[in-house]
This record gives C-alpha cells, sequence and structure tokens, in this order.
C-alpha cells in the first residue's frame, strides 16, 4: 500500500515530459524480468534501469513483481493446478495416476519459471547494484516469492494431493526397495495368478514401468524442491509411508519371534530405505544450483544440505523404528516373560529402545493389566503364578536394572498371592524341588553365593557416592529405598508375606511329612536343603529342622542297637513282628496330627517290647507311640492269589489283621475294634476293595474275596471307590496353624474389650499391631482375617456385635 | 486269608519320666532342651534330686555354682544330693 501512495507521488513530482519515457523504461525493464527470451540491448536495459532508478522507482520493481505473481497465481495458476489434479477421474491406472500428479506440477513449474526467473534476475541486478539499484537480494526475493506460492497454493489443500503423493511415492518405495533389496522382500510380493508380475510396480511385466517410476520419482523431486515445496507436500506422505512400512515389517518378522534380536538387521534395512529418502529428497542438495537434470543413482546426492536433510530423516526414523518396537513388545510382554529364558533377546532389545522412547509408564500399565487378566485369576494354578512371578523377576530385572519396573509391576501379583492359601506351601515344595514343572527355585537355592536375609540391614556398602543414581521417577516412594530393591528371587518370594517365619514353619511341615514318610533314614536330600536354607534364612532359623534330622539319624542307631539286641535272643523268643520306629523330639517337631487308632494285640505287644528295650538304653526315658503314624510293608496271601510287598498306612494294616481273624466284618464292629470313626474307617476300606482283597456287600458288611475271578477283576476295574487317593498330611494344616495363633490374641482382645467396653473392628486391628508389634503375626493379619476370627467369637457366644462394635457378653 | 507283616515302620515321640512339665529352673519344657544346648535328649538330660525334684543338668549344675554358703534344692530349700 505505502508503496502504491509513493509510487504516485513520485508521478506527480516528475515533469510530464519524462513522464513518457519513463514509462517506456519500466515497460523495457518488466518485459526484460518477466519473458527472459526476448530482451532488448543491454545497454537499453541498462539506460532503462538507470532512468526508472532516478526516478526513485527501482525499489518498486521487486514489489511490483512479487504483486504480479500474486495476481497471477490466485487466478489462473493455482485453480488450475487443482482443477489438473482433480480433472481425471478414478477410472485411471495408477501409472496414468502418477503422471497426471507429475504433470500437474510440471504445468505449475512452468507458469511461475517466469517469475521466478524474473526474480533472480532482479535480484543479481540488486546485488550487482546495477543502475543504482539496491535490496534485498536474490535470496531475500525469492523467499518472499516462495512463501507467497506456498501460501496460496496450499491455502486449501485438496486430499487428493496426499492421496496421489501417497500412492506415488509407496509406489516407488516398492520399487526402489525391490531394485536395491535384491529378493530379500522378493519372498512377499505377490504373486499374481498370471505369475509375470513385476514385483516392483506389481502389473505384468511386459508393462513394468519400474524404471519409469523411478524417473518421475526424481523429476518431481526436482520440481518440488525448485517451488521449495518438497518439504510440505512430501513429509506427510513419507512420514506415513515410513510408518506403515516398519510397521508391516515388524508385524510380518518380529511378532511372536522373541529368540533373536532384531535391532541389527532393521538397522540394515533402514539404511536400504534411507536410500530411497535421499531419491525423495535428492535435490533438496541442488537447491540453489541450476542443474536441471538431477544426478541419478544413490550415493551421488552428498550435498551438505541433503545430507543434513537424510541425518534428520534418520534420525526420526530410528525414532519411528524404536516406538513402534516398543508398542508392539508391550503388547506382548505378558507372553516374552513368560517364555523368559528364550526370550532373552527380545527383552534385550526392548531395553535399548524402551530407553529411547518416554514409554516405561505405558508399559507398566500394560503389564500390570496383563497379569490381572491372564494370570490372576482363580483359574490359574497358584504353582503357574509363581512360574511367571519368577520368570517375571527374571525378565524384568535384564529390562530394568534398577528393579522399578519389576517392583511396580509384581505389585498385584505379590497382593494377590498372599490370598492364596497354597502361596507358601507351593514356593516351599518349590524350594525343595518337589514341585513338578517348577524347578527355578530348586537351582536358585543351591546357586553359589546365596543372598543371606539378613544382610538387608547393612546400609552403606561401602559404595561410592559418586555411583549413585536417583530412582526412576515412576519408582515407588517408599521408605525400603532402591537399596533394598531386592532382585534375589527367593528373597522377593519370601517377602510376600512379609516374614520369613511363616516359610519355615511350613518348610518344617514339609520337612516332617517327608520325614515320617520315609522307609529308610536316608536324608541325605534333606539334610542338603537344610544346609542350603540355613544360608538363606540363617543358622538359628533353621534349628528345630537341624534336631528332626538329628532326630532321624539318632532313631536309626537306636534301632540298630534294638535289632542287634533281639537277633540275641533265642529262636522262640524272637519278635512276631519286624518293628521300627522313628523317634521323635516332640519339642522340635510341627505339632502332629492327632488320631485315634487302637493297633491289634501283635502290634501292640511288639511296640511294648520295643519300648522296654528303650527304656533300657535310655535310662529315665519313654516313648509314646503315635499308633497312626508311619508305614507298614505287608503280604497278603490270599486262596488263588498273594499281594506281595504292600506300602500302606498302619490304620490299613490294622484293618486288614483283623479280617485275618474273622473273614466278615460291619464298620460297627471295626469301628468299635479300632476306636476310629466309621467315616474314617469306610475311607480306608476303599483301598482294600480296590485291591480286590474285600468287598462290601448291603447292610455295611465287609467280605474277604478269597477267590478273584478275572470277570469281578473287571467289574472292579469299573467300579469307582472314592479312596483317599491324596496322601493324608501328617501335620496340622496351615490354616490350623494360624487359628492357633490367632488365639493367642484373645486374651489382648478380652483385656482390651474389659477395659474399653466396646470397640470397632478397626480399632482392634490397630490396637494389635501397636501392642503386638513384636512378632510377625500380627503384621501379617489382615483386617479381613480378624473380622472372620472375631465373628466365629461371636458364633460362639464369647463375643457380642451390634452396628459394627464388639463388646464382651455382660453375663461374665 | 493271611497276612505277613514284613516290617512295620511305627512313629513315637520319647519323653522324660519325670513328674512335671517343665524344668524349674529354665521354665522350658523338659522334653525340649535348656536355653545353652540346641539339641534335646542325650546331650541334654535331666537329673533327680534326693528330694524328687528334677531339672535339666545344666540348669541345676549352674544354679549349685552359684550357691555359697549351702547347696539347696530350688524348689524345696532341702539340702541338693543327686539321686543314684
Amino acid at each position: 500500500m505505502e508503496e502504491t501512495v509513493m509510487e504516485s507521488d513520485c508521478v506527480e513530482m516528475s515533469g510530464p515530459g519524462t513522464q513518457q519515457e519513463v514509462a517506456d523504461a519500466w515497460e523495457a525493464v518488466t518485459t526484460a524480468l518477466v519473458s527472459p527470451g526476448c530482451s532488448g540491448s543491454e545497454q537499453s536495459l541498462s539506460n532503462s534501469l538507470a532512468l526508472l532508478c532516478s526516478q526513485g522507482l527501482g525499489r518498486l520493481l521487486g514489489a511490483w513483481l512479487l504483486e504480479s505473481l500474486q495476481t497471477r497465481l490466485s487466478y489462473s495458476v493455482v485453480p488450475e493446478f487443482w482443477a489438473g489434479l482433480k480433472q481425471p477421474e478414478n477410472e485411471l491406472e495408477e501409472k496414468d495416476r502418477a503422471l497426471v500428479l507429475l504433470t500437474t506440477f510440471r504445468t505449475l513449474l512452468e507458469c511461475l519459471e517466469p517469475f521466478l526467473g524474473g526474480l533472480e534476475k532482479l535480484g543479481t541486478w540488486q546485488d550487482e547494484g546495477r543502475g543504482g539499484l539496491c535490496g534485498p537480494g536474490p535470496r531475500g526475493l525469492q523467499d518472499r516469492a516462495f512463501t507467497t506460492i506456498r501460501a496460496l497454493l496450499l491455502f486449501s489443500p485438496s486430499p487428493v494431493l496426499q492421496e496421489r503423493v501417497l500412492e506415488f511415492y509407496s509406489r516407488t518405495f516398492t520399487v526402489y526397495m525391490n531394485q536395491e533389496g535384491g529378493d530379500e522382500d522378493g519372498a512377499e510380493a505377490p504373486e499374481g495368478p498370471e505369475g509375470g508380475s513385476c514385483p516392483g510396480c506389481e502389473v505384468p511385466t511386459p508393462q513394468c514401468w519400474c524404471q519409469e517410476a523411478l524417473g518421475h520419482l526424481q523429476e518431481l523431486s526436482h520440481i518440488l524442491s525448485r517451488l521449495q515445496l518438497l518439504e510440505w507436500v512430501s513429509s506427510e506422505a513419507v512420514t506415513s509411508i515410513l510408518h506403515k512400512l516398519i510397521e508391516q515389517r515388524m508385524e510380518q518378522h518380529c511378532r511372536g519371534e522373541y529368540e533373536r534380536s532384531f535391532l541389527l538387521e532393521f538397522q540394515e534395512w533402514l539404511e536400504l530405505v534411507l536410500g530411497w529418502l535421499s531419491k525423495v529428497f535428492a535435490s533438496e542438495a541442488d537447491r540453489d544450483g541450476p542443474v536441471p537434470a538431477a544426478p541419478s543413482g544413490p550415493g551421488v546426492q552428498t550435498g551438505p544440505a541433503a545430507s543434513s536433510v537424510l541425518k534428520q530423516w534418520r534420525c526420526h526414523m530410528h525414532q519411528f523404528f524404536c516406538r513402534i518396537y516398543v508398542n508392539m513388545r508391550i503388547e506382548e510382554l505378558f507372553s516374552i516373560i513368560r517364555d523368559f529364558p528364550e526370550s532373552k533377546a527380545a527383552i534385550e532389545d526392548l531395553k535399548f529402545c524402551l530407553e529411547r522412547t518416554n514409554q516405561r509408564q505405558q508399559l507398566l500399565t500394560s503389564l500390570k493389566s496383563a497379569f490381572e487378566s491372564r494370570l490372576l485369576h482363580p483359574g490359574v494354578h497358584t504353582s503357574d503364578i509363581l512360574t511367571v512371578y519368577i520368570s517375571a523377576i527374571k525378565a524384568l530385572r535384564e529390562l530394568d536394572p534398577s528393579m522399578v519396573i519389576l517392583q511396580v509391576a509384581c505389585q498385584p501379583i505379590r497382593k494377590y498371592l498372599r490370598t492364596r492359601e497354597d502361596t507358601v506351601r507351593q514356593i516351599v515344595a518349590g524350594l525343595t524341588g518337589d514341585a513338578e514343572g517348577c524347578t527355578d527355585l530348586a537351582s536358585e537355592l543351591s546357586r553359589g553365593d546365596p543372598v543371606t536375609l539378613e544382610m538387608q540391614d547393612s546400609d552403606e556398602e561401602g559404595n561410592d557416592p559418586e555411583d549413585w543414581t536417583p530412582d526412576p521417577t515412576d519408582a515407588v516412594p517408599d521408605k525400603m529405598g532402591s537399596k533394598r530393591r531386592s532382585s534375589d528371587i527367593i528373597s522377593l518370594l519370601v517377602s510376600i508375606y512379609g516374614s520369613k517365619d511363616i516359610f519355615i514353619d511350613e518348610y518344617r511341615a514339609v520337612l516332617a511329612d517327608r520325614l515320617l514318610h520315609q522307609l529308610n533314614y536316608n536324608t541325605a536330600r534333606e539334610i542338603r536343603n537344610v544346609e542350603l536354607l540355613k544360608l538363606r534364612f540363617g543358622e538359628s532359623h533353621m534349628h528345630y529342622c537341624e534336631v528332626m534330622l538329628k532326630d532321624m539319624a539318632d532313631s536309626r542307631r537306636i534301632n540298630s542297637n534294638i535289632r542287634e539286641e533281639e537277633s540275641r535272643l533265642s529262636e522262640d523268643e524272637q519278635p512276631p513282628l519286624s518293628l521300627s520306629a522313628i523317634i521323635l523330639s516332640s519339642e522340635f517337631w510341627p505339632p502332629l496330627k492327632e488320631e485315634k487308632l487302637e493297633l491289634p494285640p501283635v502290634v501292640c505287644q511288639a511296640m511294648e517290647a520295643y519300648t522296654h528295650r528303650y527304656e533300657k538304653l535310655k535310662a529315665m526315658r519313654t516313648l509314646s507311640w503315635k499308633p497312626h503314624l508311619g508305614s507298614v510293608t505287608l503280604d497278603v496271601e490270599l486262596e488263588d492269589r498273594t499281594l506281595t510287598h504292600l506300602t500302606v498306612s498302619p490304620i490299613h494294616a490294622a484293618i486288614i489283621l483283623h479280617f485275618q481273624d474273622k473273614s466278615c466284618w460291619t464298620l460297627e464292629e471295626l469301628s468299635l475294634k479300632l476306636g476310629a470313626p466309621k467315616e474314617l474307617l469306610h475311607r480306608k476300606l476303599a483301598l482294600w476293595q480296590q485291591h480286590g482283597v474285600l468287598r462290601e456287600e448291603a447292610g455295611g458288611r465287609y467280605y474277604v474275596v478269597e477267590t478273584g475271578s478275572s470277570k469281578e477283576k473287571l467289574e472292579r476295574g469299573v467300579m469307582l471307590i472314592d479312596s483317599d487317593e491324596e496322601r493324608d498330611s501328617n501335620t496340622t494344616t496351615q490354616s490350623e496353624q494360624r487359628e492357633e495363633k490367632l488365639q493367642l490374641f484373645w486374651a489382648y482382645i478380652q483385656a482390651m474389650l474389659t477395659n474399653l467396653d466396646s470397640m470397632t473392628l478397626d480399632r482392634i486391628h490397630s490396637m494389635l499391631r501397636m501392642f503386638v508389634a513384636t512378632g510377625p503375626v500380627v503384621t501379617e493379619m489382615d483386617v479381613n482375617e480378624l473380622e472372620a476370627f472375631l465373628q466365629k467369637k461371636v458364633r460362639e457366644h464369647q463375643l457380642m456385635v451390634s452396628a459394627g462394635v464388639y463388646r464382651l457378653p455382660k453375663s461374665n | 486269608m493271611k497276612v505277613k507283616i514284613r516290617q512295620w515302620n511305627g512313629v513315637a515321640s520319647w519323653l522324660w519320666v519325670a513328674n512335671d512339665e517343665n524344668c524349674g529352673i529354665c521354665r522350658m519344657p523338659f522334653n525340649g532342651c535348656c536355653p545353652d544346648c540346641k539339641v534335646p535328649g542325650d546331650d541334654c538330660p535331666l537329673v533327680w534330686g534326693q528330694c524328687s525334684h528334677c531339672f535339666h543338668m545344666h540348669c541345676i549344675l549352674k544354679w549349685l555354682n552359684s550357691q555359697q554358703v549351702q547347696q539347696q534344692c530350688p524348689m524345696c530349700r532341702q539340702e541338693w544330693k543327686f539321686k543314684e
């Protein structure tokens, strides 16, 4: 605007005589600028220029040129461009669409070329100061012109452009990769039914336009870069192509493949892709140069501009790759963890990529929910949960040495395991190597250099303060601090419950079971386990177990002593029964199940004799037999067959011994004779029914089957008898033991209620925590458990509850 | 039918023939061991006095050693004599 005003001023100031000359000079100069072909002599041009400058019009030349460019653009070029692009509707072949795209851009360039040339020329004049001309030079003018072009052309872009460009680039990419990559991707190219289809352009080979496409690409790149539109037109398409292709390739190659690393492979592939990119952005390099024909072939374009653009794209690509890879692996992380030792490569890849993308939070959330939906529901066996947890520990400590991911992601597992009743039993079974399919724990236990569970108290491990690194931001702030964020599998498992006593108790129970079920006194394996556990849990905690093992050794010695004594007896004084015993130090064994059982006289006598000999051996000591424990090896001789070397429990033996005297017993009679409840006997009798020794008849009578025909055997095979297959544990169960421990608190609760009259559940819980903080039991006891316990007391009328408030009954 | 028992493995627990459950000195069960011992039984035996009170041997010896003037049973204050 301002310039227009100035122009009119100038015109007014100059005399009418010169006006015509000025107009002619203007005409000459502008013609020379816009149409490079027809120019007058250099001399006259210089004169005209000088005249214009002397009239103060020289500086208006640039403005005029831009103005006319703008007018031209908005009135004809831009509408033509869009019309040209849209004009052929969808009927065209892909190849032709590419051609249309190219032609449109060609036309665009043709239309704008005069102006660009003019600007350049003007700029040169300005630089030279020809005729006193001054101005921003070619660069400045062109920048403004390109801004105008961009603004007007892409002011309201139609999606057609993006579509076409995308299509064209995708095609040239395929073609390029096909040529450069050789047959690497060949297998994936769709083999048309005609067979002879070109893998690059996917048309029958005779019509292959691969070379043409690459030529087009070159030209298009050149035009776009000449108009400085390359970045604006191509970036989006290139980005989306790269994204799509990396994703595609990843889906094809990496999904479900955890056993090898893909980083290098992708690195190579990305380099190849970079070759294509260098073609797309080829002409960036010679943006300034007027060379119309771009150099062909990769590797030639090494101009500084090009390499910086390519560098940028390389970074982008790596970013894409990492992000896509991390996304995919996050999705698969559960499976990766499940397969852990085999999927180590995938974990390492993920670690590398995760460090480059900010997706830890995403990983945590997704892994947590995967655990919750796939693992932590009632349908999964506890041992399987433990197996996955162990793999997770191993995998995640690879992934994140700071253990934060492990700690946060596995929190739900730990919480859930706490609610499972058999968790401790499974862990202990794993530790002792009894659990099937779960050998990790046993091998972890026997691993050298164990982490003592006590060691966590030492605060300063002599670490260099300089080595300190802060926790990642997603760490759970807790008082434990990073020092205690252990990666040791056993300590992690044991700490699920917060105390190791519960594990040691459980181990004691398991050990008792195993020892009592042993026929020989062979304890080598148990001794080894106890020694290993001692390294973990500390000597004092395993003391009881050591005494138990010593009992076994002592028992063996006492047995051989007694045997020897017996062997010195005369023939007819020989005991009728070969009896050996496991002699326990009752204070050190876990509480054993009490069951009433009257053994047959012959056994009782043998036991008495044994006790007698023991008393002689150990002064002032005697034995208290546990008739229902132990095992018996016996043969059953029937009329037509003999069952030899059956190993049964004492109650089974007692039953069958009674049948020796009398071949028919009712349940009542047996129950009376054995002093055992009928239900128990009924279950135990099933074993002999299965062996075909006894048979049940109406009225609850059992008979000896002296002659077993094959037909009967067949029937027996079909007959379903609910025998107690599961091996009864000799020790009281964990829940019973807990009950006992809770009973300890009853005195506290009673005292509190006596003093404070009434309390709510939460209050009782927190008071117990406060007063009885020493033992491990309270910390493990959650409110629900306490509530269940109190409810039981209410049912037993030892407590009253109303409106959530507990009080003691008034009567006492 | 005839049943032949080849081997009977029984389970029993041993106990001291004493008239009390716990040691009057350390208050630990007789069938366990005194606080200084790890293993019960032979390694931590009981002894009886003529007054028929009994203690862990280690416990009563410690007690007797601490007595300056006269050696008495800690339970009944009679003179302590080991029962033969």
